[in-house]
């Protein structure tokens, strides 16, 4: 595959995993969490974990947006599609997520209008094709996604479309990743950092993991050399006494992100107070709502949404996965009870949650041999 | 333009080839792959045919260095 191949290198990839077992100190575990859902997913179709020393553990953070939602949101957009006059737009994977009563997908079974879009702009076009109806979009995803809820919120408004809203649901990272550094859970020596996310929001947002509370974070593309390059880097700063943010997926990152993204952003939204995730519990200033001058296109303004929090199945621990606290198969319910068919939780839906991922591509019977107990 | 990942993700997007632009609509047609997309480039200035896009949900986040 043009452009792809030179990240995939087998002979590459095991001169780097040769380089860092050579940086790796007698004694020492060292745990690196790879914030992002596409991170996750990379590493176990690529099988990087068998690449590297047994000493370096990779844990799975929150960075999988579909995973994080926590389910009385899901419960919140079925009853806004359950209503007669409204085409309710989401990105695929949402369709599958258990709520409380059954998934988006179910209630387009009995008869909700849910129809799946690739774009936020698939929504505007059908709200234009349907002037009659009312569109939502169900809006999630982190800064990679928010930029184009901005673009389409703003080409509502330039167009005078009013017969579309938005049901927000952006969360940002690193609010998440401050709640998983201030956890008593979980002891880490350092991030590989969001490559995506990072082309909107810069580097400098991580700053403060590396001085205040000496953590390596490397921002890292998401082929596998990208990946074994970015665990390089980490383990390189560790042995040298250094913690600072260093950009392995220069390629793509800038320094100071897309600003015309972040101000797409700042015109339409604002900071919520506080907003639940799924295993995080609520986090101050963690997500995103309509700014109160798109207020006529945000769907929590226009909608009763019942807005109840609601406990996740006692059975699922996604929770503790998202935290990276316990591997996707020390789940009781892995691969049994929660399957990519039947999901109980979110993990298990996207192809970017550890469940999935980890069920996908196999990892269930080669990791238990090698595995450390959890933290 | 996702194959190799989640379309709902947080934080994957993908590289594409731009074929035309229209400068009017702010938008692209860009190929990755055999599949062809069109984009919004509202967030990237001076697009041209040729240049290689990092997409996502519809919108281009950031031109890619040549190769």
């Amino acid at each position: 595959m043009k452009y792809v191949d030179e990240y995939r290198s087998a002979e590459d990839a095991e001169r780097l995993a040769e380089r860092i077992a050579g940086l790796v100190e007698p004694g020492r575990h060292y745990k690196l969490m790879e914030v992002c859902g596409g991170h996750t997913h990379t590493i176990y179709k690529h099988g990087i974990e068998d690449l590297l020393p047994p000493e370096v553990e990779l844990v799975h953070g929150p960075g999988c947006p579909v995973c994080v939602i926590p389910m009385g949101r899901q419960d919140d957009a079925i009853a806004i599609a359950e209503r007669p006059d409204v085409i309710f737009t989401t990105f695929g994977d949402m369709m599958r997520v258990p709520a409380t009563h059954g998934s988006l997908l179910d209630a387009k079974a009995l008869g909700a209008d849910v129809r799946m879009v690739y774009s936020p702009l698939d929504a505007l076009r059908i709200a234009r094709e349907n002037p009659d109806r009312q569109v939502v979009f169900f809006a999630i995803g982190f800064e990679t996604t928010t930029p184009s809820t901005a673009i389409t919120l703003l080409r509502a408004r330039a167009a005078g479309i009013i017969n579309f809203s938005v049901f927000a649901n952006h969360v940002t990272i690193v609010p998440a990743i401050k709640a998983i550094l201030d956890s008593p859970d979980l002891r880490l020596d350092g991030f590989i950092g969001p490559g995506h996310v990072s082309t909107v929001i810069g580097v400098r947002p991580y700053r403060w993991i590396a001085q205040d509370h000496g953590k390596p974070v490397v921002v890292s593309g998401f082929e596998p050399l990208d990946i074994l390059q970015g665990v390089y880097m980490i383990l390189r700063q560790l042995r040298e006494g250094r913690s600072e943010v260093e950009n392995q997926y220069t390629r793509v990152v800038r320094e100071e992100g897309n600003l015309a993204a972040l101000k797409a952003i700042g015109e339409t939204m604002q900071l919520r107070s506080t907003f639940e995730w799924r295993g995080l519990g609520f986090i101050s200033q963690s997500a995103l709502k309509l700014r109160p001058e798109f207020a006529e296109w945000d769907a929590e303004v226009r909608y009763e949404v019942p807005g109840v929090r609601v406990a996740d199945p006692k059975a699922c621990q996604c929770g503790e996965v998202l935290k990276g606290v316990i591997k996707p198969w020390q789940c009781k319910v892995f691969g049994t009870a929660c399957t990519p068919d039947r999901p109980i939780g979110t993990c298990m839906v996207s192809s970017e949650g550890a469940c999935a991922a980890y069920y996908n591509f196999g990892r269930l019977t080669r990791r238990r041999g090698r595995e450390p107990a959890p933290a | 333009m996702s194959e190799d990942h989640c379309i709902t993700c947080g934080d994957v997007a993908v590289e594409a080839e731009v074929v035309t632009v229209s400068g009017a609509t702010a938008t692209a047609t860009v190929r990755h792959g055999d599949t062809h997309e069109e984009i919004a480039v509202d967030l990237v200035a001076g697009v041209r045919a040729g240049d290689r896009l990092l997409c996502h949900a519809g919108v281009a986040l950031e031109k890619l260095e040549p190769r």
